[in-house]
């Protein structure tokens, strides 16, 4: 079991140099025992819960990156859909729920908190609503609080009066963040078949059919598998394949490893280690690269969907086998503003929505970070979703949208948000009338290929 | 006697009770009690025997889960190699294994340490190590060996 030279030195350089790290370590908390008929009183439980399970989340993970020298980017907390946590309550409620665990998650020290969500797809509950409709003030008042609405799955059809509020939430949102280029649209994301299990933010929240608390993992690391491919350099696709194979091996064991750490020391259990791999702004550390590496002179170009479809499937067959306990998204990130190349194919005009969708067919998250007009219309979002929604029905995969309609913006201006959440090129959405069709209302039914048993 | 702990003295009371079931004088609770320890020593001396057979053991073995490598690159001047030994040895840490290459004026080295008999925590061996490495302009990266046998062996 010697450990040689070359493979330590090559850990390094994938540390190092091409910005292997571990992109969260989220930490799932279940809210269902703060549940409460008095508002301060349930305030007051999800705080203390929060403060008492998550007191040293930060702290150990942060011991953990130094111990094994892999940084880990953030540290989160995803938690109980708050629609069930804090059903029967009215939406100004909701908005104080959000500011009591955006308090926890400042304290707490923890880069994002997920989990102000609502699970919609075959109808709402009095709590779901009220969520949703606390969405954009909650967005706008908080600072680590992400939501996201669930509205369709395989087994429940698609759930159209959900999709068209949401197209008018979004709306909205973005309004009440008008100053900030619509920057709270960037913390909602509206899901198909979304998982229970999820460490990525904004969808993350703790499902209800998972332990007290758990640990997940998310890792990152689109420039270790550029240059698998690079080194692939022209070799047939079986040859190219089995390169990015070999490394998403290699990254799935040191996440699944540190996520294990992290919950043995807390003594809680671990989850699982979703295999996504996720870009991030920095030069070198993106998914449309790779793709270009592979062979094309731009993502957009034909043949772009069949080497996502690759990349995607190759890096699913190292984490398989690196991983007993695989979940998540696990698919390939395409977010346009928190990946370089996507952002200059965007300015080139080389990507489109249209691609883009198609794209989503073969990976995890749909229409991801994507900056539109700010004139577009709640019904050309809520059709954009509905589009992203029947591919995940229909495949039985999770898609999702996350679109900014830019207030005060046009096609050929941008949107600097920062950090992680990098710059969104404005993308034109089609303004072909489809309100008849989004007024319609009910719900889209189940695909036959639903009803498996 | 010193020696015993708590759960010594839990036990060596249970069995005096136990023996002497309502007969507790004070004479019989000393009788009782001394032979209850000198028993106990005998397994006294049987741990000290084992931690001394644990001696011969070869440290890696020893240390289990305490194995550290350190990696170092920058420009090569002279003493590098002294100066990050002499304070491995400073850190009671011993040295496993080490590769050093010199390419192009360029100085790498791996060294596999054994940390299990340092005194010293990790987070501090980390920290002087680093020190070290700023003295000679070297990146010094410390990490646990685990991480490595995780990414690089199925």
């Amino acid at each position: 079991m010697r450990i040689e030279l070359p493979e330590i030195l090559e850990t390094i350089r994938m540390t190092e140099v091409e910005h292997f790290d571990i992109r969260t370590v989220t930490m799932g908390i279940n809210l269902k025992d703060c549940i409460s008929d008095s508002l301060p009183r349930l305030k007051n439980n999800i705080y203390e819960k929060l403060m008492r399970t998550a007191a040293e989340h930060v702290a150990t993970a942060e011991k953990v990156e130094a111990q094994y020298g892999i940084s880990i980017a953030n540290k989160r907390i995803s938690v109980t859909p708050v629609a069930l946590v804090g059903d029967g309550y009215y939406a100004e409620d909701f908005v104080e729920i959000a500011e009591v665990l955006d308090k926890a998650a400042d304290n707490l020290g923890v880069d994002y908190l997920g989990g102000f969500s609502a699970l919609v797809q075959k109808g709402f509950s009095k709590g779901d609503l009220s969520l949703i409709r606390a969405i954009p003030e909650a967005l706008t008042s908080t600072r680590h609080v992400c939501a996201s609405v669930n509205v369709a799955t395989t087994k429940a059809g698609i759930n159209m009066d959900a999709v068209y509020l949401m197209g008018k939430i979004i709306k909205q949102t973005a309004e009440k963040s008008a100053d900030n280029d619509g920057i709270g649209c960037a913390k909602l994301v509206v899901f198909a078949n979304a998982p229970e299990d999820n460490p990525f933010i904004a969808g993350a929240f703790h499902g209800v059919s998972e332990p007290d608390v758990v640990v997940n993992v998310g890792i990152s690391g689109p420039g270790v598998i550029l240059r698998a491919v690079k080194e692939a350099r022209n070799a047939d696709f079986p040859t190219l394949a089995d390169h990015i194979r070999r490394m998403a091996f290699k990254i799935t064991r040191a996440g699944e490893f540190v996520g294990r750490k992290v919950a043995e020391l807390q003594n809680i259990p671990y989850g699982i280690v979703d295999i996504s791999l996720a870009p991030t702004p920095m030069p070198g550390d993106s998914i449309a690269d790779i793709l270009k590496a592979m062979g094309l002179q731009d993502v957009g170009a034909p043949g772009t969907t069949a080497a996502l479809a690759l990349l995607n499937d190759a890096v699913k067959r190292g984490g398989l086998m690196a991983s007993s306990h695989v979940g998540g998204m696990s698919g390939a990130f395409i977010p346009v503003s928190e990946d370089q190349g996507m952002i200059s194919a965007a300015r080139a005009g080389h990507i489109t929505l249209e691609k883009m969708e198609a794209m989503t067919s073969v990976c995890s998250v749909g229409i991801d970070m994507v900056a539109v007009p700010g004139d577009t219309s709640a019904e050309s979002i809520a059709g954009l979703i509905a589009d992203e929604c029947a591919i995940g029905v229909s495949n039985s995969k999770t898609t999702a949208v996350r679109v900014i309609p830019v207030p005060g913006k046009t096609v050929g201006e941008e949107a600097d948000y920062g950090g992680l959440l990098g710059i969104a090129p404005i993308m034109p959405l089609s303004k072909i009338d489809n309100s008849h069709f989004i007024h319609r209302g009910g719900r889209i039914p189940a695909p036959v290929k639903g009803i498996n048993n | 006697m010193s020696r015993l702990n708590e759960a010594e003295i839990r036990r060596i009371a249970e069995l005096a009770v136990k023996q002497l079931e309502g007969q507790a004088t004070a004479a019989n609770v000393e009788k009782v009690v001394h032979e209850a320890v000198q028993r106990m020593s005998g397994e006294g001396a049987a741990t000290a025997a084992r931690h001394e057979r644990m001696k011969n053991v070869p440290p890696h073995n020893q240390a289990k889960g305490q194995r550290i490598i350190l990696t170092a690159f920058g420009a090569n001047s002279i003493g590098i190699l002294a100066g990050l030994t002499s304070e491995l040895a400073a850190l009671k840490c011993d040295i496993v294994d080490l590769s050093q290459k010199i390419m192009q004026d360029f100085f790498t080295i791996m060294i596999l340490v054994d940390a299990g008999n340092s005194d010293v925590a990790y987070e501090q061996i980390r920290e002087r190590m680093a020190r070290v490495g700023e003295s000679f302009n070297l990146k010094v990266i410390v990490q646990h060996e685990d991480i490595f046998k995780t990414m690089h062996r199925v």
